[in-house]
């Protein structure tokens, strides 16, 4: 059960980064902030849903070897995931300038998703020679985690939209 | 030809100029003995299973050492607004890019090199076994190193936590390749030859290189101009 749980989660992070990364590309190509926006609140879900993730994983460990970290070869794998995308939420909140930091994020993006199947492939080879690793099926449990992903991703999208459009009204009233 | 006269130019004048100032490379280098010798407090460097870390040891004081070379790669042309006139620079940015990762590649590996014999002493570790095969996992992972550590320097350059970035961003992302890199030179340091188990780890290291570098070049022009 959990160990499905921690799959799933894993399963609809991935989703989330590849929307992500698809989003800051789109980005960089039309220079539209709704796809900033969409990348930000899609980083943001994947984020929460891979800590969830690795709590479940971590638990389920502790359940099955009574461990709480086993070095199990995907839960490990996840938490490298989660250090990958945290320093993209770092740097939006260091950078002021709108398209500035935009476009900083979106490269930081693509470069993460490029990495991720690596990292996966240099974790696995790397623990493997500790344990094998032990293979779940996410089963049904991955359809409520993705549709609380996809609606969890649409309000921190309008959210992120109104604060845009509020900036942008006080930097107008600035000037005048 | 004239691209690579271009490469070559910003390469010489980032090299000359860290040879007039020493200003990152001897930070460098003290802060890379530094580590190495308070490694030799956490264990017994006579035991046996230093051997066993003595790769990850080796590549931890490297990114940590090439970090501080890496973060002066485009800091280095803030004063004097000198990174505005090279990126105006009748240059391509991909020009720009590679020309300081050649000049911050040279200069780790400078550093790389003189860590390695102090670490051969320290820990009684007999790095010169097998030196070619070593050379070329040094060159491969120090690529590895300075290219992603080259884009994110010009990504980071002009945000106010930069020397605290930099390191954040880098190091996740290079886990791969450290890994790759770790591995193959406990094996390389330990007499041990590349069985075919670990040649995956080559590859995986020539494959991060490959990757990475096509990456950074394809997206050099918008994080430099923004």
């Amino acid at each position: 059960m959990l160990a499905s749980l921690f799959d799933a989660s894993v399963w609809t992070a991935l989703i989330a980064a590849a929307v992500a990364a698809l989003a800051s590309i789109l980005f960089l190509r039309t220079r539209h902030f709704l796809y900033d926006s969409l990348a930000l609140s899609a980083t943001e879900t994947g984020l929460v849903l891979i800590a969830g993730g690795i709590v479940a994983g971590a638990i389920s460990g502790h359940a099955g070897a009574g461990l709480w970290w086993t070095w199990d070869a995907r839960v490990t794998t996840a938490l490298v995931g989660f250090l990958l995308y945290a320093p993209y939420l770092m740097l939006r909140r260091a950078i002021e300038e709108p398209t500035r930091r935009a476009a900083s994020a979106a490269v930081v993006s693509i470069f993460a998703i490029f990495d991720l199947p690596v990292i996966a492939l240099a974790v696995n080879w790397w623990l493997a020679r500790r344990a094998a690793p032990v293979s779940v099926d996410a089963g049904w449990m991955i359809l409520p985690l993705a549709l609380l992903g996809a609606g969890f991703t649409w309000i921190r999208l309008r959210q992120e939209q109104r604060r845009r459009a509020r900036d942008a009204e006080r930097r107008t009233a600035q000037e005048i | 030809m004239k691209y690579l006269r271009q490469v070559a130019t910003i390469a010489v004048k980032d090299v000359r100029a860290e040879l007039r100032t020493k200003e990152a490379i001897n930070a460098s280098l003290a802060f890379a003995l530094m580590i190495l010798l308070l490694f030799s407090y956490t264990f017994n460097p006579a035991q046996e299973m230093m051997r066993e870390v003595s790769g990850g040891l080796l590549w931890i004081v490297f990114a940590f050492a090439g970090t501080l070379t890496l973060n002066r790669s485009f800091a280095r042309e803030l004063p004097n607004d000198c990174l505005d006139a090279l990126i105006a620079a009748p240059i391509p940015g991909s020009a720009l890019f590679l020309g300081k990762c050649f000049a911050s590649f040279v200069l780790v590996l400078a550093v790389e090199l003189v860590s390695l014999p102090v670490f051969g002493i320290f820990y009684n570790v007999h790095w010169t076994a097998q030196l070619p095969a070593l050379f070329g996992v040094l060159l491969l992972g120090t690529w590895a190193l300075t290219v992603i550590g080259t884009i994110f320097s010009a990504l980071t350059v002009n945000i106010k936590l930069r020397e605290v970035m930099l390191p954040m961003l880098t190091y996740p992302i290079l886990m791969p390749a450290l890994m790759a890199a770790m591995r193959l030179t406990t094996l390389l340091v330990t007499g041990q030859p590349i069985a075919d188990d670990d040649m995956a780890w080559l590859k995986m290291l020539i494959g991060f290189d490959v990757i990475f570098t096509a990456v950074s070049l394809a997206l050099v022009e918008t994080v430099l101009v923004g």
